[in-house]
């Protein structure tokens, strides 16, 4: 194919088009890509205090992560968190949207209340929860007349900080779903009425199908968030807490790594694992999407 | 295909981007709190009687209950200098990661508490404004009425970044009101740790578990465990700061009886979620070892009259039945003023760095009860601020008993975090019924400070 020569009009429009994406493209070099690339770099790097004086040591960072125990354990809770939050999150979000749906006395009551964890910042809803979880005082334990260590004992820990995403999560999944479930025309249900079909049935053989592409994009996206969540573990477990081993997320090590132990490179290499890792979950998502992605 | 890839690069950037955001360079990894004052270094002087150049200091420290105290001093300089000072709190943890956020070309606060733990790599990066021609040039600052040990905390080579805000010394905090209710003796200066397991034993089962005769954490480390290390003649770091010997059999003796105290206190899957000083207010537990800087939080509690301090159980070593020399140790360390390197008008900060550190600021900080002197000879002022509640025992640990400083190196916090977990104490800890365990954590954590020296 040859390059066809622009006119001045079209040369015009160019170069207004560059200007106006320019904001835009500056804004992202500066904070995403420049910002990318050099942790790419430091991954590469022995760094110094303060980030003076790195050292390239080529790819002995990784090849320290990769032989860590730490490391694949933080990812392994990463992606136990990811099984609790995002599953769990999807099917009540649905079934709440679909009950939205109905005529129900006080929905935008409903639809505020289950949307508020949404508005409240993730550290305060990890600290009234850690209160909830504690093992002496806390409500859940008082109410329940139990006395589980919620949150300090290593086989229930990634559970119960697990459902704290669940629970902060729900309300954005929901809004998602009741704007897919608008888009869904009316007809299909009239339809399906007239020829006698329960509403279960309703449910699994319209909505859901009809509803998939909203589906794929909140598995997808909720994935990616889960894989990198960070806030909820640093909030709610203490560092000397018995379950943190069993229960810090990926990021969380490499938080701990990058800034508490000011040992750049290593947390940068860390941070590369999951990167790659997150690419290699996109690339099968993006394989299941053409099988069981339903676009009318 | 091409959709494929754009997916996969959009997705990869969102998540390097995320990450690059924690990168060094990042301008936003400063989330909160560190807002330094935009140094508006407006050439007019309005109100600046010393000439200063910049109307107002941010202060950054970490503990709230100093905070008050702090800011009156603070606002007496403010009377005469005609700067304002602001005073912010960051927490511990916070506190050093925005610290060294700000110091890898983020907002620096102005003027800042530097502490033993990280001081040397301070200094070293000259991060830290060098106050050694100010110190000489100041008539009020007298290197020889400071504690020698924290003066030198802040120095290197003979250049000093820092004048020492303070001292401290840990004791033993009681319950009387628990320790009458299960008749137990109150603790005395003649105790030993076996004495404080004893009395902890007997509450803890008096109450059938309900109480806990002692709380400590792995993180309680100055105020609690190291001491033991010291009494029974181990060393968490050596004089060398190049090694320890908490792995030979003195460190495991020591460790040895903070096992068998854990047998008879909270369980740590407790005191992981309600801290020891949580439990100790709200009446759950008779004992724990606090720090001097401390000691205001528990005058000004609910029930501060049941509360009383005693001074450090030693560890009889050789069975004389004594508290001989070497027996009874308090760690000790000191705060210390230090500003940043780059601010806009050093004279200003340094000043106010003086004004706290000169005798009537330490004197005033005694008196308040912020806490005990950087400078000597405010102890007595600082023993009478707390009427009704003797506070003398902090002071007899460093008259009596013999005192060590908080055992640093150069990153210190890569060690610490590291014993406290997993892999170093926290499975001894957590149970403390099996002794093996603790020997092994002992050789554990002899490798987990050599390696992390050796990184350093």
């Amino acid at each position: 194919m040859t390059k066809k020569k622009m006119t001045p009009s079209q040369k015009r429009q160019a170069i207004w088009g560059w200007a106006f994406v320019l904001p835009s493209i500056l804004g992202l070099i500066v904070l995403n890509y420049y910002p990318a690339i050099n942790t790419v770099y430091q991954s590469l790097c022995k760094t110094g205090d303060f980030g003076k004086g790195n050292i390239f040591v080529g790819l002995n960072n990784y090849k320290t992560v990769l032989g860590s125990a730490e490391v694949w354990q933080s990812l392994w809770n990463t992606v136990k968190y990811a099984i609790v939050e995002v599953p769990l999150g999807i099917v009540i979000a649905l079934l709440l949207a679909v009950l939205m749906q109905k005529k129900l006395a006080g929905k935008t009551l409903f639809r505020t209340l289950f949307f508020l964890p949404m508005v409240c910042a993730p550290a305060a809803v990890a600290m009234v929860w850690k209160w909830l979880y504690n093992q002496q005082f806390g409500l859940l334990n008082n109410v329940f007349h139990t006395n589980v260590a919620w949150i300090s004992d290593p086989k229930i820990a990634w559970i119960s900080v697990g459902i704290i995403g669940v629970w902060s999560i729900i309300g954005y999944n929901m809004v998602l779903f009741i704007g897919g479930l608008q888009e869904i025309p009316k007809d299909y249900y009239e339809a399906a009425q007239i020829d006698g079909a329960s509403s279960i049935r309703q449910f699994f053989s319209i909505t859901v199908p009809l509803l998939s592409p909203t589906t794929f994009f909140i598995v997808q996206t909720r994935i990616i968030g889960a894989l990198t969540v960070f806030d909820l573990m640093f909030m709610v477990m203490d560092k000397t807490n018995l379950a943190l081993n069993k229960t810090q997320s990926i990021v969380y090590l490499f938080y701990t790594y990058a800034f508490t132990n000011g040992n750049r490179g290593y947390g940068a290499a860390i941070v590369m694992v999951l990167v790659v890792f997150i690419m290699i979950v996109t690339f099968f998502l993006q394989k299941l999407e053409k099988k069981i992605v339903y676009y009318n | 295909m091409s959709k494929k890839l754009v997916a996969l690069l959009l997705s990869s950037v969102i998540t390097a981007g995320l990450v690059g955001c924690g990168s060094s360079e990042g301008a936003q990894t400063n989330p909160s709190g560190n807002v330094g004052t935009t140094q508006t270094a407006s050439s007019d002087t309005s109100g600046s009687e010393g000439g200063y150049t910049t109307d107002s200091i941010t202060i950054n420290i970490w503990d709230s209950n100093q905070q008050a105290g702090l800011q009156a001093i603070a606002d007496d300089w403010s009377a005469n200098s005609g700067v304002k000072v602001n005073i912010e709190v960051i927490d511990w943890d916070n506190y050093w990661t925005l610290l060294e956020a700000g110091a890898s070309g983020g907002e620096m606060p102005d003027v800042f508490w530097m502490h033993s733990n990280t001081a040397q790599m301070y200094m070293e990066n000259d991060i830290l404004l060098d106050l050694t021609d100010y110190i000489a040039a100041d008539a009020s600052v007298n290197k020889d009425n400071f504690y020698e040990g924290v003066w030198n905390l802040y120095s290197s080579g003979d250049r000093q970044y820092a004048l020492p805000k303070d001292h401290d010394t840990i004791a033993l905090l009681y319950n009387k009101s628990v320790f009458d209710k299960y008749g137990v003796d109150y603790p005395t200066d003649d105790w030993t740790w076996d004495d404080m397991y004893e009395a902890a034993k007997a509450i803890t089962e008096g109450s059938g578990g309900d109480v806990y005769g002692m709380a400590m954490n792995t993180s309680n480390n100055q105020d609690g465990w190291y001491n033991l290390v010291y009494d029974y003649g181990a060393q968490v770091i050596t004089d060398d700061h190049k090694g320890t010997t908490i792995g030979s059999a003195e460190g495991k003796a020591g460790m040895e009886m903070v096992r068998k105290l854990l047998t008879v206190g909270a369980p740590q899957s407790v005191v992981a979620e309600t801290g020891t000083d949580s439990l100790f207010m709200s009446g759950k537990a008779a004992m724990i070892t606090q720090g001097s800087w401390m000691i205001n939080a528990f005058y000004t509690a609910e029930n501060h009259n049941d509360y009383a301090w005693a001074m450090l159980p030693y560890a009889d070593t050789n069975s004389n039945g004594t508290c001989d020399a070497g027996e009874r140790y308090s760690a000790c360390n000191g705060l210390g003023w230090a500003a940043n390197a780059n601010v806009a008008d050093p004279k200003a900060c340094y000043d106010l760095i003086s004004y706290f550190c000169s005798e009537e600021g330490q004197k005033k900080q005694a008196q308040l009860g912020v806490t005990m002197g950087g400078l000597k000879g405010v102890s007595e002022d600082f023993s009478g601020a707390f009427e009704g509640m003797d506070v003398s025992a902090f002071v007899r640990a460093e008259e009596e008993g013999d005192l060590f400083f908080r055992p640093y190196t150069r990153k210190t916090t890569v060690w610490e975090d590291a014993l406290q977990q997993q892999g170093g104490f926290l499975d001894a800890w957590q149970n403390p019924e099996d002794s093996a365990l603790m020997a092994t954590a002992c050789d554990n954590a002899q490798k987990i400070i050599d390696d992390a020296i050796a990184a350093e």
